[in-house]
C-alpha cells in the first residue's frame, strides 16, 4: 500500500541527467528543461483546501505530463480537519515535497517543515516566482523569530498585476433589497445613514407586511456561531474605519476595541428601537447559518449587514427562481461627518500559500513547477481552460464564454474532470490582469460580469447610472501600510482575551438589542462592565504591537 | 437460529395450554391496551421516521429551491442532479468497497477478539480475572490524544496500509464487558460438561459458548459495523496518503467541504477568497448534504434488519437451563 | 444511555463509543438475586497458572496489545504539564510549566466560566441519560407488548433511524421544529392550535429550557438505538417463568414490573454505571448548534469551551488538562457506582 509513497522518492531523478532532455514545442514547456516528459518527475503534494481532488480522467492533469512530465500525488485536507492533521504531521516529522497551508497559525512553518527559498529565488532560475515576490518581499516574509527569517510561502491570493477588476461585491455592507430601492423611486444612495436606511425598510414593511404568504421581515441580524461578526463589526463601518477585526485604528496605528465604545452604544441603541418597533426578526438569534440563508433565499428579508461571500446562496436561489428584485443591493450608512470605507483593496494573506517542505529531496523540481504554474500561460490553463473547450478568444485577443461553457464552470462533477480546483486553490496566481488585459479568471472579465447580468439588474442599475455592483461602494483608497490589523498574529493571551471579548458581545448583545428600551441603559451598561472586566490591554497591546512591526517592517 | 415469535415459546412447555389461551383471548383489557400502544408506537414511528423522510425530500429536491426550506417529506421541485454529482464522484465506488472491506474486517476481528477475551474474563477460576478486567474497563474513560495515538501507528510502520484500519480496534471495552456479562450468566454446568467431555478451554468457548452468544454477538456486531462504516478520522490520520485506502465517509465529508466553500472557518479569510469560490454549483449545500448523508446512511441501514432475526426471537438459553 | 463519550478529538480507536446497552440473560428472581456471596478470589499459585494456561494464552496477549495501544500513548498527557507549541517539534521539547495550565483552568480568568460550564455539562448530561433510559425501557417493554412480528420489525426498524443521521442535520431540524410557526416550527403551531399558548414560543431564547431540548433531542435521535440491547435482554428471559407467572394470575403490568424489569436489570445496571463516567463527556454538536448567546450561560459544555479556547485558540495543553480532568471525574465515578451496585448486589463492571 505504500507503493505510491516510494515511487516519489528519488527513483526517476537519478537516470534523468544522463539523457538530454526533450522539450516540447509551446509556451506551456518549461524552457530550462527540468521539467521535461524525457524526465518524468513525481511531486507529492499536500494542500489544505475545501476544493475537490482531480478525477483520475482529468484533462489538466494529463496536460501536466504531456508538457512537464509531472504527475501529481495529491494529499487534500479540508479546513474542518487540518488542526488535528497538521499536529500529527508536525509530530511524524514526514512531509510530501509541497505543502499548500492555509493555517493562520503557521504551525507548518514554525514547526520547520517548510524550506526557506531565498536563496534558491536568488539562482535567478525561477523568474515567475521572483518577479510576484519582488515588491512585497518584506510583507511576505516570515520574522516571527521561532525559525530563520526569510520567504517560506508564496501567498495564494491578492498579488495584483495590473488594476483588480470585477464587477461584483463580496464585503461587508448593509445590504437592502431591490424591490424596497423600486417601491421607493430609486433614491439617492449617496450619505446613507442609518436612520434613512431604515425609513426605507419600515415604509416598505409597512406597505407590505407579507411576502409571496409569509411575514416580511425588516431587518435580520447575523449572528450564528462562527458568524458573530455580523453583529459586531457595523460599529466600526459606521464610524468609517475600514474593517480591522475587533479594533479600530487611528491615524497614527493606535489600535483600540470598539466593542464598549459609543459608536457601538449607538449602534446598538437604533437596533434595540427597531427591535421594539418590530423591523428586527425576533428570530434573529437563534437562527442557524441554514436558517439564515432559507429566510433570504424566500425574499422576506428587506435588509441585513453581512459580507457579500456570505450569502451567495441565497442570492444564487432568488436568482434561479427570477426573483431578481428580491436581491440585495449594498449601500453604506455612515455616522455624521464620516466617508464611508466599506469597500476596501484586496490585502494578501502571507501566511497562505505554497512552500517546499524540508524533506524533499527534489526541491529544484518542486520550485520550478511552482514557478511554471505562475507562468502566464499556465495560469491561463488553470484560471480560463483550453481556449476553445472552455473559453472562447475574440477577434479582439479578449476571452468569452458561450452559455454553455459557463454552465460546465458551476458544475462540480465537470470541474472534477476538466481543472485541478484543489491545486490552483493554494498556488500563487495573477490576480488582477495578464499582460493582453485579460482578467485573471472568469468571475473577474468585465465582458463576463455583464453577459451574464439579468435584464432586471440592467436595468436597476441604469436607474442609477453605475455598470457594476462595485460602483455602489466606496471608491477604494491606498490601504494603511499594516491593514489589515485582523490578520495579525497574537500571542496566546492575547487570542484568548480576543476570544473573551466576542463570547462577552454575543452574550451580551442579543439582550442589548431585544430588550425593552427602557432598559437599554441598564444593559448596555452590563456589557460594557462585562467587558471592563476583561484584560483588554493584553489584546490592544499586541496588536499595536503588531502594527507598529509591520509599519517598521513593511 | 430460527425466527420465533415471543408468543411461541410458551406453547410446547405450557402443557395444559389454558394460559396460552387466556392470552389469545380478545379481552376488554387487551383490545383497548393493544389499541393504545399501537396508537403510541405508530405516532412515536411517524417522529422517528420524519427526519429521514425529510432528509431523502430534499435530497431528491432542486438545490437552489431546497435553500429556501419549508420542505416536508416530499420534494417540491423533483431532481436527480444532488445523486448524480454524488455518485459522478471519481473515488465513490471504490471507497465504498474499502469501507465494506474495512467494515466486515474490524466486524470479524472485533468479535473474535473481544468475544475470546469476554470468555477468559467470564471465568471465575480464572486467576487474572479483576486486574484485567480494571485495566480495560479503564480504557473507556480516558484517550492519550491524537499525536501519541498517531506516532505509535507510524513507529508500528502501519501508516497508509490496511493494518490501521482494523489493529487498533481489535478490541473494544464497552462490548467486552457486555459479552462477559453475558457468558456469565451462561450455567456453569454447560462449561462443566464440555470439560467432562474432555474439551480444553479454547474449544468450550469456540464450540459451546460462541454459539449460545449469537444473539448477543448479533447485537455488537451490529454496533461495531455502524462504528467502523462511519468512522473518518482514521481515514485522514493514518491512511489519506494513499488514495487506493479512502473510505466512504471520508470522501463524502471532503464533498461536503467543497460545496460549502464559501463558508470558510475564518470570516476574514474567506472574505478574500470570496471570489474564487462564487461560482456556485447549480446545486446547494443544504441539498447535496442530503444526498451525501442519504448514501452513506443507507448501506449501513441495511444491516439492522438482516441480524434483527437472531436478537428479535427468543434465546436458547432457557431451554438449556431447563 | 444517550451518553456517547462525544469530544472534538475522537480517536480512531474507538470503534463504538457510543453507548451500547449491555445484555445479559440472567434469569430474573432467580439465582441472580439471591447470589451473596462474592465471587471467589481467586489464588495465584503456578499449579493453577499451569492449569490455566489456555485462558492466560486467550486473555494475555491482549492485554499487552491493549497496554501498548491505550496506555503507552498516554505519555501524551505530559502536554498538559508544558506549555505546548506545536511549533517547537515533539513533545519532549517543550517548556515544562507544572500544575499551572490546572490552575489556570480552575482559577484563571476562566475559572468561573469553567466551573459554570461544568455544571452545564453535568446537568444536559445526567437529564439526557435519565430521559434517554426510561425512555429506551418504556419503548422495549412496548415494543415487546406487539404480537405482530412484521409489525414490530417494521417499528424497531423505523425508530432506530434516527441514529444515522448526523448530529448538524438533527440539530438543524430541531432549530426548524422550535422556531416560529413562519419558519416552520411546528411545535409552536401544535402548542398554538391546542391552545396552550397564544403567542409562539422563542425556545431557543430562553435558558431554561435548554437543558431539556438537549435531552428531548437525544431522546429523538437515539432512543430506537438505545432499545437495542434491552430488547435483546427481554428476549433471553426464560418463558416459562412469564408461564408460572399466569398460572398465579398475573396480569399484563404485574408480569412487566416482576418478570420482564428485573429480568433486564443486569444489563440496566452494567450501562448505568459505565454511562455515569460518561457524565462529564456531552455530545458536543447540540450545544454548539442549537447554543446561542442569549442561552450561553445554560448551554455552553466543557467540549464546546475546550473547543474556543483550546483548539481555536492552538491551545492544545487546555484540551489535554480538561480531557485529564474528565478522565480522574470518570474514573471516580463509575467506581462509585460499581460499589454501590456491589453493596446492592447488582451487577457489577468489575
Amino acid at each position: 500500500m505504500s507503493a505510491g509513497l516510494a515511487a516519489c522518492d528519488s527513483g526517476e531523478a537519478e537516470d534523468g541527467p544522463s539523457s538530454a532532455p526533450v522539450i516540447p514545442e509551446g509556451d506551456l514547456a518549461d524552457a530550462s528543461g527540468t521539467l521535461t516528459p524525457s524526465n518524468p518527475t513525481t511531486l507529492s503534494v499536500w494542500i489544505t483546501t475545501a476544493q475537490q481532488a482531480p478525477a483520475a480522467d482529468n484533462k489538466i492533469t494529463e496536460l501536466l505530463k504531456e508538457q512537464l512530465g509531472v504527475t501529481l500525488e495529491y494529499e487534500i485536507v479540508t479546513p474542518d480537519n487540518v488542526d488535528q492533521k497538521i499536529g500529527v504531521m508536525l509530530a511524524g516529522g514526514d512531509y510530501p515535497d509541497l505543502i499548500g497551508t492555509t493555517d493562520l497559525k503557521m504551525r507548518l512553518l514554525e514547526g520547520g517543515a517548510l524550506l526557506r527559498l531565498d536563496d534558491m529565488l536568488a539562482t535567478g532560475d525561477y523568474p515567475n516566482l521572483a518577479t510576484h515576490v519582488e515588491d512585497d518581499i518584506k510583507k511576505m516574509s516570515y520574522t516571527g523569530g521561532e525559525v530563520d527569517d526569510g520567504l517560506y510561502i508564496f501567498p495564494n491570493y491578492n498579488r495584483f498585476y495590473g488594476e483588480p477588476t470585477g464587477g461584483t461585491y463580496f464585503g461587508p455592507a448593509f445590504w437592502i433589497q431591490k424591490r424596497v430601492l423600486e417601491d421607493a423611486g430609486y433614491p439617492d444612495l449617496s450619505d446613507m445613514t442609518l436612520d434613512r436606511y431604515f425609513e426605507l425598510i419600515a415604509d416598505y414593511a409597512a406597505a407590505n407586511p407579507e411576502t409571496n404568504g409569509i411575514p416580511t421581515v425588516g431587518f435580520e441580524v447575523l449572528a450564528s456561531t462562527g458568524r458573530e461578526w455580523g453583529m459586531t463589526n457595523p460599529p466600526a463601518l459606521l464610524a468609517g474605519s475600514p474593517n480591522n477585526g475587533g479594533v479600530i485604528v487611528d491615524e497614527d496605528g493606535n489600535a483600540e476595541i470598539y466593542a464598549d465604545k459609543d459608536i457601538a452604544r449607538d449602534y446598538y441603541e437604533v437596533l434595540n428601537e427597531q427591535y421594539a418597533a418590530g423591523l428586527v426578526d425576533p428570530e434573529s438569534f437563534t437562527l442557524t447559518f441554514d436558517q439564515y440563508v432559507a429566510k433570504l433565499a424566500t425574499g422576506a428579508v428587506l435588509g441585513m449587514h453581512d459580507q457579500g461571500w456570505d450569502f451567495q446562496t441565497a442570492t444564487q436561489s432568488l436568482q434561479s427562481a427570477g426573483m431578481d428584485e428580491y436581491t440585495y443591493v449594498p449601500l453604506m450608512p455612515v455616522y455624521d461627518g464620516v466617508e464611508p470605507w466599506y469597500a476596501d483593496r484586496p490585502v494578501m494573506n502571507t501566511n497562505q500559500g505554497f512552500g517546499v517542505s524540508v524533506s524533499s529531496d527534489q526541491p529544484e523540481a518542486a520550485l520550478k513547477f511552482l514557478d511554471l504554474m505562475l507562468s502566464e500561460p499556465w495560469q491561463k490553463v488553470l484560471s480560463w481552460g483550453i481556449a476553445g473547450e472552455d473559453y472562447e478568444v475574440g477577434d479582439d485577443g479578449m476571452f468569452t464564454r458561450t452559455e454553455e461553457q459557463r454552465a460546465n464552470y458551476r458544475d462540480l462533477t465537470w470541474r472534477a474532470s476538466n481543472r485541478l480546483d484543489a491545486l490552483l486553490d493554494v498556488l500563487p496566481k495573477h490576480n488582477g490582469q495578464f499582460s493582453d488585459g485579460n482578467a485573471y479568471s472568469p468571475d473577474d472579465q468585465p465582458t463576463e460580469f455583464f453577459a451574464t447580468l439579468t435584464e432586471y439588474d440592467r436595468g436597476f442599475m441604469e436607474q442609477y447610472g453605475k455598470q457594476t455592483w462595485l460602483e455602489f461602494m466606496n471608491p477604494q483608497p491606498e490601504n494603511p501600510v499594516y491593514y489589515p490589523a485582523w490578520n495579525i498574529t497574537l500571542s496566546d493571551d492575547a487570542n484568548q482575551v480576543n476570544q473573551q471579548i466576542t463570547d462577552a458581545s454575543v452574550q451580551n448583545l442579543p439582550k442589548i438589542i431585544a430588550g425593552d428600551p427602557g432598559e437599554f441603559d441598564a444593559n448596555w451598561e452590563a456589557f460594557v462592565d462585562a467587558i471592563s472586566r476583561i484584560d483588554v490591554q493584553v489584546y490592544e497591546d499586541a496588536i499595536n504591537a503588531g502594527i507598529q512591526d509591520r509599519i517598521a517592517n513593511w | 437460529m430460527s425466527s420465533t415469535s415471543v408468543a411461541k415459546p410458551l406453547a410446547p412447555s405450557a402443557a395444559q395450554g389454558r394460559p396460552a389461551r387466556r392470552r389469545r383471548r380478545w379481552t376488554t383489557e387487551r383490545v383497548v391496551f393493544t389499541s393504545l400502544n399501537t396508537t403510541f408506537l405508530v405516532a412515536l414511528a411517524v417522529i422517528m421516521v420524519y427526519p429521514l423522510l425529510n432528509t431523502l425530500a430534499i435530497s431528491l429536491n432542486d438545490g437552489m429551491d431546497a435553500v429556501r426550506g419549508g420542505i416536508g417529506i416530499w420534494p417540491r421541485v423533483f431532481s436527480l442532479r444532488n445523486y448524480e454529482i454524488v455518485l459522478n464522484m471519481d473515488t465513490i465506488y471504490q471507497a465504498f468497497i474499502m469501507s465494506t472491506l474495512k467494515t466486515v474486517v474490524v466486524v470479524a476481528t472485533n468479535l473474535f477478539f473481544t468475544s475470546m477475551l469476554a470468555f477468559a474474563l467470564s471465568r471465575k477460576e480464572f486467576i487474572f480475572r479483576r486486574p484485567i478486567t480494571l485495566i480495560f474497563v479503564l480504557t473507556l474513560y480516558f484517550d492519550a490524544g491524537l499525536i501519541p495515538n498517531y506516532l505509535l501507528i507510524k513507529d508500528l510502520g502501519m501508516l497508509n496500509s490496511f493494518q490501521a484500519y482494523w489493529v487498533p480496534v481489535m478490541i473494544s471495552a464497552f462490548n467486552l464487558i457486555i459479552l462477559r456479562t453475558y457468558m456469565k450468566s451462561i450455567p456453569e454446568e454447560i462449561t462443566e460438561s464440555a470439560r467432562m467431555d474432555g474439551a480444553g478451554d479454547f474449544r468450550t468457548w469456540w464450540q459451546i459458548i460462541m454459539p449460545l452468544c449469537k444473539p448477543v454477538l448479533a447485537v455488537i456486531g451490529l454496533f461495531v459495523a455502524v462504528g467502523s462504516w462511519n468512522a473518518w478520522l482514521d481515514t485522514l490520520l493514518y491512511n489519506s496518503g494513499d488514495p487506493a485506502l479512502t473510505t466512504l465517509q471520508y470522501e463524502l465529508q471532503k464533498l461536503l467541504a467543497s460545496s460549502m466553500n464559501a463558508g470558510a472557518n475564518s470570516a476574514n479569510s474567506a472574505a478574500n477568497q470570496a471570489a474564487v469560490g462564487a461560482g456556485g454549483q447549480l446545486t446547494t449545500p443544504i441539498a447535496l448534504r442530503s444526498a451525501i448523508t442519504m448514501v452513506a446512511a443507507v448501506p449501513i441501514l441495511l444491516v439492522y434488519p438482516f441480524l434483527q432475526k437472531h436478537f428479535v426471537s427468543g434465546l436458547m438459553i432457557g431451554s438449556v437451563k431447563g | 444511555m444517550t451518553q456517547a463519550p462525544v469530544s472534538t478529538v475522537v480517536t480512531a480507536s474507538d470503534v463504538e463509543p457510543a453507548l451500547v446497552p449491555a445484555i445479559s440473560s440472567r434469569a430474573p428472581g432467580g439465582k441472580a438475586r439471591k447470589k451473596k456471596t462474592k465471587d471467589p478470589k481467586p489464588k495465584i499459585t503456578w499449579d493453577r497458572i499451569k492449569a490455566q494456561r489456555v485462558l492466560l494464552l486467550m486473555a494475555v496477549p491482549l492485554l499487552m496489545y491493549q497496554i501498548l495501544f491505550k496506555y503507552v500513548p498516554v505519555y501524551g498527557w505530559s502536554i498538559a504539564f508544558q506549555d505546548y507549541k506545536p511549533g517547537r517539534g515533539s513533545i519532549w521539547n517543550q517548556e515544562w510549566v507544572g500544575f499551572e495550565n490546572f490552575v489556570d483552568l480552575f482559577t484563571g480568568v476562566n475559572g468561573e466560566r469553567f466551573r459554570r460550564v461544568v455544571v452545564n455539562t453535568v446537568g444536559q448530561s445526567v437529564l439526557s441519560l435519565l430521559v434517554g433510559t426510561v425512555g429506551a425501557i418504556v419503548l422495549a417493554l412496548l415494543l415487546n407488548e406487539v404480537k405482530n412480528l412484521p409489525f414490530k420489525r417494521v417499528l424497531q426498524n423505523i425508530t432506530y433511524m434516527p441514529h444515522f443521521l448526523s448530529w448538524v442535520i438533527v440539530a438543524s431540524l430541531a432549530s426548524v421544529a422550535l422556531s416560529m410557526p413562519s419558519s416552520g416550527g411546528f411545535i409552536n403551531q401544535v402548542l398554538m392550535n391546542v391552545g396552550l399558548v397564544d403567542e409562539p414560543v422563542l425556545f431557543l431564547t430562553e435558558p431554561n429550557y435548554f437543558w431539556g431540548i438537549v435531552a428531548g433531542t437525544n431522546l429523538w435521535k437515539e432512543l430506537g438505538w438505545n432499545t437495542i440491547l434491552y430488547l435483546a435482554a427481554i428476549t433471553a428471559i426464560d418463558p416459562s417463568q412469564y408461564e408460572a407467572a399466569e398460572v398465579d394470575g398475573a396480569g399484563r403490568y404485574r408480569k412487566m414490573w416482576n418478570i420482564t424489569l428485573p429480568g433486564i436489570r443486569p444489563t440496566i445496571v452494567v450501562l448505568l454505571i459505565i454511562n455515569s463516567g460518561w457524565i462529564l463527556s456531552t455530545n458536543f454538536e447540540l450545544p454548539y448548534f442549537l447554543g446561542n448567546g442569549l442561552i450561553a450561560e445554560k448551554a455552553e459544555t466543557i467540549d464546546v469551551f475546550v473547543l474556543r479556547y483550546g483548539y481555536q485558540l492552538g491551545n492544545y495543553s487546555l484540551a489535554v488538562v480538561a480531557g485529564i480532568f474528565k478522565t480522574i471525574v470518570a474514573i471516580i465515578l463509575v467506581g462509585s457506582a460499581n460499589a454501590a451496585a456491589k453493596r446492592l448486589n447488582q451487577e457489577t463492571l468489575v
